[in-house]
């Protein structure tokens, strides 16, 4: 489907063929759009417990958005939020394309490897996210056991109860989880960089790194912009990992926006805030898709 | 605060699987005559969960005709899905919430008026008045007190007779107590300082103790509280895991024998007892400083709003309180009576914490609608000063402007 061509001249529709697309838009209004429209609409109400429960809730404005913008607590999950995933981003792409390089060569047990690489990427977060928890407790944890066996350290210690250990370990447990995903798209990138290409390379005298700095990656470049973005919005919207591995804590440490905002909504009861944060929290990923959608299709006219 | 302590993802697990079944309404299997049954205790094979199923099991016995049926929801997860029911007209007739839970919940309206039915009923006297306090919301009442329990400290008699030490009289001996007795990798006092309201227990006893008010935290007695907790960390007497550890973690460290002392509730001593039966150890009251004041972890049986058949709901709950019923299920359930006409088990142990109860501090007022915040943010005061990201002047200014902004809003 090339949209330079369905922009040339939209071939005409049977009306018919709507009816078939019927049922997934119905699917698509109730379980995206509505709750979509409920959340914003929230968010420009004052909403505590009574109001969920009875209904009404008075409009507030711009009230709940100044809040959470004026608020500190607000602002300090977003710099969380920012150095959260654009670490994890980094990390997990590198990491990625790295798994991906190595696993595009020809040895035995590639197959395997490859799957087995994905199990960390399909594992349900809550089990991947509680092994983290057991394998970095202080106490009884095989991180410290295994560091202490090797005399690496004398004392215990508690990797997410101190702010940095506790960003970083998150941070750590996510890339493991999306870097398999990663992976996966590159292999299928670099597995469409014809042969030839490299041939020639080879022939005029390239070397490993030159084939790889000037060919691997200006042809990985669209998959790449994809893998990015999508790595990005899972990153961004994370809630199962961080709070089953530190709800939050220590402290704010952990704290990125959508934490914060189950906190507001579902420990705090207060809605409206919760709710215009969540809203805030869209933003940011559609703005990146909206950017991201016209660079692609600038490259596809050129 | 934490009642309950299952894993915590076998926990989630569980909210996952309810709430794939749950999706059907309930409508499957409960003929007419069913009342719906919610608590946070636990599942039906737990030691905690256990007891209170057997408890209606007796009751349906007791009243042929009437079935009762039982839902447990993870604590974590319990009042956003009683929230949810509410908003959904699917709530339960009866719901077992938190003490501290009753004054958001009666003025949200998921729980309704019991005054007309309690004053026929006539046995209001014979409740603790912390508890019956924590039932009463703008002068009306809107639950019974189910059980109480305290917070004492336990302490490992084998370690104490070896160093020639008797339990702590004060937070100062405290302190040197537990200093003293931590080595070779065990810590003097084991406190649960988890992420959350259930993670803040340890500093409002020790508040409380230097004479203080939950709400109010940025003062003398605040700093001197909190400092002191920080000062026994620093100094090795308790162990910087405790940020991570909830209150089943706690007895759990005392049970390995790597705690000489634990500040903890009543819900441990038949499992200690059945589980670690060669560990020696015995409960002292807590440290009495300005006060000796304890934390009333407690849950109140309610009616909610949405209750078809709340005359059959009223009999299943007096029932519940007949202090013979309570005589046979407390000692099962590990609680304290919340009433005072219950007959003494004889056990010594809970001999003391029961002794600790006559001193216990709920919130009230401004401070139990919003005593989820306030407590959240009371921990966050102690992680951000005991993992040394702030200063203690830092970390209280902090929480209080918080707690501030939570009781004006």
């Amino acid at each position: 489907m090339k949209p330079s061509r369905a922009r040339a001249g939209r071939p005409s529709v049977p009306p018919v063929a709507y009816a078939f697309v019927l049922p997934a838009v119905l699917f698509m209004v109730a379980t995206v759009l509505y709750p979509l429209a409920f959340t914003v609409d929230l968010s420009f109400r004052d909403v505590g417990l009574r109001e969920i429960v009875a209904g009404g809730g008075e409009f507030a404005g711009l009230a709940n958005y100044r809040a959470e913008l004026g608020g500190a607590e607000f602002r300090s999950a977003l710099w969380t939020s920012m150095v959260y995933t654009v670490v994890s981003v980094a990390l997990s792409f590198a990491a990625g394309l790295a798994l991906a390089v190595f696993l595009n060569h020809r040895f035995p047990g590639r197959g395997l490897l490859r799957s087995a690489l994905l199990v960390a990427w399909v594992l349900p977060s809550v089990v991947s996210a509680n092994i983290w928890r057991w394998l970095l407790d202080g106490t009884y944890g095989l991180l410290n056991a295994a560091l202490r066996g090797l005399g690496l350290l004398d004392a215990d210690v508690f990797w997410l109860v101190q702010p940095a250990t506790a960003l970083a370990s998150v941070i750590v447990a996510t890339v493991w989880s999306t870097a398999p995903f990663a992976m996966i798209l590159l292999l299928a990138g670099l597995q469409s960089i014809p042969g030839p290409v490299h041939e020639a390379a080879t022939i005029d005298g390239a070397g490993p790194w030159q084939r790889f700095s000037r060919i691997t990656l200006p042809l990985l470049r669209p998959v790449s912009v994809t893998v990015l973005l999508l790595l990005f919005v899972t990153t961004f919207k994370t809630f199962d990992t961080i709070y089953l591995m530190t709800r939050g804590g220590p402290g704010d440490a952990t704290t990125i926006l959508p934490i914060h905002a189950y906190l507001e909504a579902f420990s705090f009861f207060r809605f409206g805030t919760g709710a215009a944060a969540t809203t805030i929290m869209l933003l940011i990923p559609l703005a990146l898709s909206l950017f991201y959608f016209r660079a692609l299709r600038r490259e596809e006219v050129a | 605060m934490r009642r309950v302590g299952p894993a915590r993802w076998a926990a989630l697990l569980v909210v996952l699987a309810a709430s794939l079944t749950g999706c059907g309404g309930g409508d499957g299997g409960d003929g007419p005559g069913a009342l719906r049954f919610w608590h946070f205790y636990g599942p039906p094979d737990s030691a905690t969960g256990g007891p209170l199923v057997k408890l209606i099991e007796k009751y349906e016995r007791a009243h042929p005709g009437v079935t009762v049926e039982v839902r447990h929801i993870p604590f974590g997860e319990f009042n956003r899905t009683l929230l949810q029911a509410a908003a959904g007209r699917e709530l339960p007739d009866v719901a077992l919430i938190g003490a501290t839970a009753t004054q958001a919940m009666a003025e949200a309206g998921i729980i309704s008026d019991l005054t007309p039915r309690v004053t026929a009923w006539g046995k209001q006297a014979g409740f603790l008045p912390a508890s019956w306090n924590t039932t009463q919301v703008g002068g009306k009442t809107y639950g019974l007190p189910h059980v109480a329990d305290s917070y004492a400290i336990y302490y490992n008699t084998d370690i104490f007779r070896r160093a020639g030490t008797e339990p702590p009289k004060t937070w100062a001996e405290l302190g040197e107590t537990a200093r003293k007795l931590a080595r070779d990798g065990r810590q003097g006092l084991a406190i649960s300082g988890i992420e959350g309201e259930e993670g803040a227990t340890a500093l409002v006893i020790r508040l409380l103790a230097a004479g203080g008010d939950p709400a109010k935290v940025d003062t003398p007695q605040g700093r001197a509280a909190l400092r002191h907790l920080k000062v026994m960390v620093d100094r090795g007497a308790v162990s910087k895991g405790m940020l991570g550890w909830n209150e089943e973690d706690v007895k759990n460290q005392f049970a390995n024998g790597r705690a000489a002392m634990m500040i903890n509730s009543a819900t441990y001593v038949s499992t200690l007892r059945t589980e670690n039966p060669d560990l020696k150890w015995d409960v002292a009251l807590l440290p009495g400083d300005a006060r000796r004041t304890t934390f009333l972890a407690a849950e109140n049986l309610t009616i909610t709003s949405g209750s078809a058949r709340p005359d059959a709901a009223w009999d299943l709950l007096t029932w519940m309180q007949r202090p013979d019923v309570l005589a046979e299920y407390l000692p099962a359930r590990n609680k304290l009576p919340a009433r005072t006409d219950v007959p003494d088990d004889g056990d010594e142990i809970r001999a003391v914490f029961r002794e600790q109860l006559r001193s216990a501090w709920a919130p009230t007022g401004a401070l139990a609608r919003n005593s989820t915040e306030v407590f959240t943010h009371i921990q966050g005061a102690l992680q951000a000063a005991v993992s040394g990201s702030v200063p203690v002047e830092r970390a209280l200014a902090d929480a209080q402007r918080k707690i501030d902004e939570a009781l004006t809003r």
